[in-house]
């Protein structure tokens, strides 16, 4: 049952249009216009402490948990440094854009455009990237849909995992202050090496100074307003917040309620310092729990405040939006943080770690439909029987929630990745579907890269069918291809120059990350940057694991070789040229064969006809990318993961040979291609986990949709549950299920006023259902309803 | 050796615990107007196939990792599950040797002593009923209930647990009376047996037009909810255990 206060909260989360806020960009710019000719990373700090020092203090009727980024409760930041072009170009447009609008006030414009745009004009992390990168890469990969990495260069890399368990609550700011000032003493100025890690401990300095000096001005405030107060509970509540905010975040909490507030301190810092996408709160209740019961034992908490205090935690956490260009929310639709939460799984002695507040965030999602934070589970072969019916009933409420992950398969990608056992096996998830670990530096969405492209050239003499452009390499007509082995080459041949394209994107925009946008808040927040003096930025965490490039459009691709195979060099049905020709006419005028194309062997149906091409895409995939080093030495790495990127991602590919008409969506992760996985969700199942799903260490994504009668009841339910550990044993690492049926959600569409609450699983994450374009509404429509 | 079969159906939740997969084994000895896979009532037709023994093994040996986590097998069905009974009993020795666990549902005509060494291998036994009275039975489907009920009492003394299923049809059994003497006779005949009231349902209508047959009488009424839940409630007060396997 939720309290009036979640719930009036709630309301207002559901109903309120998001705004922008500009007061962070003007400190931010101010700042900066006083520190020039410091250090970067100095710069940086000194910006973020003077944003903690300046921002408006707002304490929202009925907060709990307090912090605001800006005036608005519902609110985005502007993050200029990093790009501030796409702001100028898309703003004026910001309120009417289809996928994630946000409200923006002419005055807002006029301001930015006088007072904050003109700095950093020349000075952005967008321009510089522009600037540098060879010409060949830039034709592919800005703003084409064939790779994309936009949100490494309009935005902040985010994707990490602030260390509670070893950093944070041990030591607290004040701790972090403490053994910056001991380092700095250690320090000999006459030795260059040692000059720039005393920067770095300064930086650090000024991030903790400033976070703390923010939490004090909220503690003022609170006891300000509780002065002036007339209502006694409510000003009682207040005096509580101002105690919390007075210890933490600069001293390690004491208590449940302390730990709270201290997590989402810790958000907003990520939050001024960067605009990140996947601050991930990691394994809440791994690190919660002895709060919870300590404070039970000594009846400092109830069951149900504590449970409060979550819900109160889960809508601060999606209450601040990401601000993202209209290109970026295509791919990550949904106003999506990507501020993964992780539950469930083993301890890292090995034992199960399931324990109370594991099951009260559970309860937290399932009461207050928010779709922050990304909730996660670790499922174990010998998880608690509760654990599973916990996780499955949620799913019943069609929801999304929870991503339901393999626990050793998330083991086995960490180790592979080249961490320590007991490291691997403490691992969390980041962003939507990215087995991750908060000792850790890594870009888990380094590149988005359409696998349907490298066909499209290779069938295509290297010509885009969209725009007639000559976008991959140089090949031969389709027509001479005189075997299934001479396509498939050509196919790896214009893969391979995709992968190549895709490292030197990231290359080249970590070495700018390195020079021009240190992270000295996030990196106190990682042990072994304090220790090693070095930023995040600069390789300082303890693994710095190589950046995952995420493949696009599988399902797609090994449908399309395998429907060639057939139609041209097996049955003979029609030619290459007539093949190709039909793909130039986006099918029209061959009909018929669209239909035989259709009718091809599908990815998703346990065939191995054309599960096989899957799986010899996949690891030629891994081969090919786990070649490649980036700036710190790290081999890239591979994933299969999900995003909204398949919609964008499929608008600009031509139509292709399984049938599939130009500018569709393409497919997502390791999920079958929508409609196509026609027999039963056990064979989609086996389709998905014959691919080594192990090797891709960014992970790996797969959707089903589920009739919601087949989880209407607890018998239903616990088959679901057979089912997700039949699919872990068969070696398959995630597995998320909407059970909405098609009916709502056309009626959703039509009446969106009476489902402004509906939470759907886009991919990876799940968000509001009438927050979405058109376009993504009807994708999700369209994938395949299991039903039985 | 083989048989003829209408379908192969994986991921069936409804005919047995966990997750399983139904074999659809074609042929019927009885007549039921209202049928809702009326492909199933002869061997031959054109939505049947013949299939190999082995062809059918590989395909459920292919689901087993499915079973092993939910406690799901296969439920023999059809048709009639008897009406091959050299087929079905190749299919349930060979699945039963190799540990599946199994389930056969039946409309009850049946030779018991021939049968009787395949039953024996299963889990859990459906048996139908379709009206408790032998003429209106005999009008109604062909037979009358005589050797159904007599296979009733014999099966439930083998002590493998039973299921009696019973279609619930508005304008067949579907009212007090005739319910009340069809739970009095399960009551009297497999004591020990549940009882799982199926409301009629009319999915099986584009089969029928798929065959060019007449489709059911539109007179055949769909009970309601509340009407179910009462009969149910009137089979728990004569003492019989209510399953339900939704």
């Amino acid at each position: 049952m939720l309290t009036d206060r979640i719930e009036m909260i709630r309301q207002n989360y559901v109903n309120a249009k998001p705004e922008i806020s500009c007061q962070r960009a003007k400190i931010w710019t101010d700042s900066h216009k006083e520190t020039e000719g410091l250090p970067v990373c100095i710069r940086r700090a000194r910006a973020f402490y003077d944003c903690c020092d300046r921002l408006e203090v707002h304490i929202f009727p009925g907060e709990l948990v307090v912090g605001a980024i800006g005036e608005f409760r519902k609110c985005g930041i502007l993050t200029p440094e990093f790009s501030w072009m796409w702001v100028d170009r898309e703003m004026d447009t910001f309120a009417t854009r289809p996928q994630d609008p946000y409200l923006m006030t002419d005055e807002q414009r006029d301001f930015v455009r006088k007072e904050i745009f003109p700095y950093w004009k020349g000075k952005s992390l967008e321009e510089a990237f522009l600037a540098r990168l060879p010409e060949d890469t830039r034709r592919i990969g800005v703003d084409t849909g064939i790779l994309d990495n936009d949100s490494k260069w309009r935005q902040a890399v985010g994707e990490i995992t602030p260390d509670y368990q070893d950093v944070l609550f041990k030591k607290g700011f004040g701790g972090i202050i403490r053994e910056a000032e001991e380092h700095i003493a250690g320090l000999d100025a006459v030795n260059p090496e040692d000059l720039e890690k005393k920067d770095f401990y300064q930086s650090i300095l000024w991030t903790s100074q400033g976070i703390i000096r923010y939490a004090n001005r909220y503690a003022d405030r609170a006891e300000e307003m509780a002065a002036a107060e007339t209502d006694p509970v409510r000003a009682q509540e207040l005096r509580v917040i101002a105690a919390n905010c007075r210890r933490v975040p600069e001293h390690p909490p004491e208590s449940f309620y302390e730990a709270i507030q201290f997590l989402w301190f810790v958000q907003v810092g990520g939050i001024l310092s960067e605009n990140p996408l996947s601050l991930n709160p990691g394994r809440f209740d791994q690190y919660m729990d002895p709060y919870y019961e300590a404070d039970l034992a000594k009846g400092a908490v109830t069951q149900d405040f504590a449970q409060e205090l979550i819900e109160a935690l889960w809508l601060k956490y999606s209450e601040w939006v990401w601000t993202i260009s209209a290109n970026t929310a295509d791919y990550f639709a949904g106003y999506n943080q990507f501020q993964n939460l992780t539950v469930g799984g083993k301890k890292r002695d090995g034992k199960d770690g399931t324990n109370p507040v594991t099951f009260m965030a559970l309860k937290a999602t399932e009461e207050v439909k928010t779709h922050q934070p990304g909730l996660s589970v670790r499922v174990h072969a010998d998880c608690p029987r509760e654990f599973l019916d916990g996780v499955t009933h949620l799913v019943s409420t069609g929801t999304g929630f929870p991503a339901i992950h393999s626990d050793s398969v998330g083991y086995q990608m960490l180790l592979n990745a080249g961490y320590e056992p007991e490291d691997a096996r403490d691992w969390n998830n980041c962003g939507c579907v990215v087995p991750h670990f908060r000792k850790t530096g890594e870009w888990t969405a380094a590149v988005n890269m359409n696998f349907g492209s490298a066909l499209e050239y290779a069938l295509n003499g290297g010509i885009s069918l969209m725009t007639g452009e000559l976008m991959g390499l140089e090949e031969k007509p389709a027509a001479q291809f005189a075997t299934f082995d001479e396509v498939l080459a050509a196919f790896y041949r214009q893969f391979d120059n995709l992968c190549r394209h895709s490292i030197i994107l990231t290359v080249e925009a970590q070495r700018l990350h390195k020079e021009m946008v240190p992270r000295p808040f996030l990196s106190s927040c990682i042990e072994h940057c304090m220790e090693s003096g070095k930023d995040l930025s600069q390789g300082g965490a303890k693994y710095n694991i190589g950046p995952v490039i995420t493949g696009i459009g599988l399902a797609v691709v090994a449908n399309s070789l395998a429907a060639v195979k057939k139609l041209v060099f097996e049955d003979q049905v029609c030619t290459m040229e007539t093949l190709v020709q039909a793909l130039r006419a986006n099918w029209v005028g061959y009909e018929d064969l669209q239909q035989q194309a259709k009718a091809c062997p599908k990815y998703g149906n346990d065939d191995d006809y054309v599960d096989d091409i899957a799986i010899q895409i996949a690891n030629h995939f891994y081969r090919e990318i786990h070649q490649y080093r980036d700036i710190f030495g790290s081999p890239f790495l591979t994933a299969f993961m999900g995003i909204s990127n398949y919609i964008p991602m499929g608008r600009v590919l031509g139509a292709t040979p399984d049938g599939r008409c130009h500018g569709e969506p393409s497919s997502e992760g390791v999920s079958p291609f929508v409609g196509t996985d026609t027999s039963t969700p056990l064979a989609a199942m086996r389709s998905t986990a014959k691919l080594n799903q192990e090797v891709h260490s960014g992970g790996t994504l797969l959707n089903l949709r589920l009739n919601p009668e087949l989880v209407a009841t607890k018998r239903g339910q616990a088959n679901l549950g057979a089912m997700v550990q039949t699919l872990f044993s068969l070696g398959a690492f995630h597995v998320q299920f909407n059970c909405i049926s098609s009916d709502t959600l056309r009626d959703a569409q039509a009446h969106p006023e009476n489902y402004k609450d509906l939470l759907v699983r886009v991919a990876g994450y799940s968000t509001q259902f009438v927050n979405l374009s058109r376009s993504m509404q009807d994708a999700i429509i369209t994938r395949t309803e299991h039903s039985y | 050796m083989g048989g003829y079969i209408m379908q192969i159906q994986h991921f069936s939740v409804n005919d047995g615990e966990g997750i399983r997969t139904n074999l659809f084994l074609a042929g019927c000895p009885l007549r039921c107007p209202w049928c809702a896979n009326p492909e199933g009532q002869t061997l031959c037709n054109p939505m049947t196939r013949w299939a190999e023994t082995e062809e059918i093994l590989q395909e459920v040996r292919r689901q087993a990792i499915f079973y092993r986590f939910s406690g799901g097998g296969v439920t023999f069905t059809g048709g009639e599950a008897t009406a091959q009974p050299e087929f079905l009993a190749e299919l349930a020795d060979t699945l039963y040797d190799e540990g599946y666990s199994l389930a056969l549902e039946s409309c009850g005509w049946f030779d018991f002593h021939r049968l009787r060494p395949t039953l024996e291998k299963m889990d859990l036994i459906f048996l139908d009923l379709k009206h408790p009275d032998p003429e209106e039975h005999r009008r109604l489907t062909g037979q009358d209930n005589g050797l159904i009920l007599e296979n009733m009492e014999k099966t439930a003394r083998l002590g493998i647990p039973l299921v009696v299923r019973i279609p619930v049809i508005l304008g067949i059994n579907g009212t007090d009376d005739v319910l009340a003497k069809a739970f009095a006779l399960i009551r009297k005949k497999a004591p020990g047996a549940s009882l799982e009231l199926l409301p009629y349902h009319r999915f099986g209508e584009e089969k029928y037009k798929e065959l060019g047959l007449p489709l059911p009488d539109p007179a055949f009424g769909i009970p309601t909810r509340e009407q179910m839940a009462r009969w149910e409630d009137q089979a728990k007060a004569m003492g019989i255990s209510v399953v339900s396997y939704r």
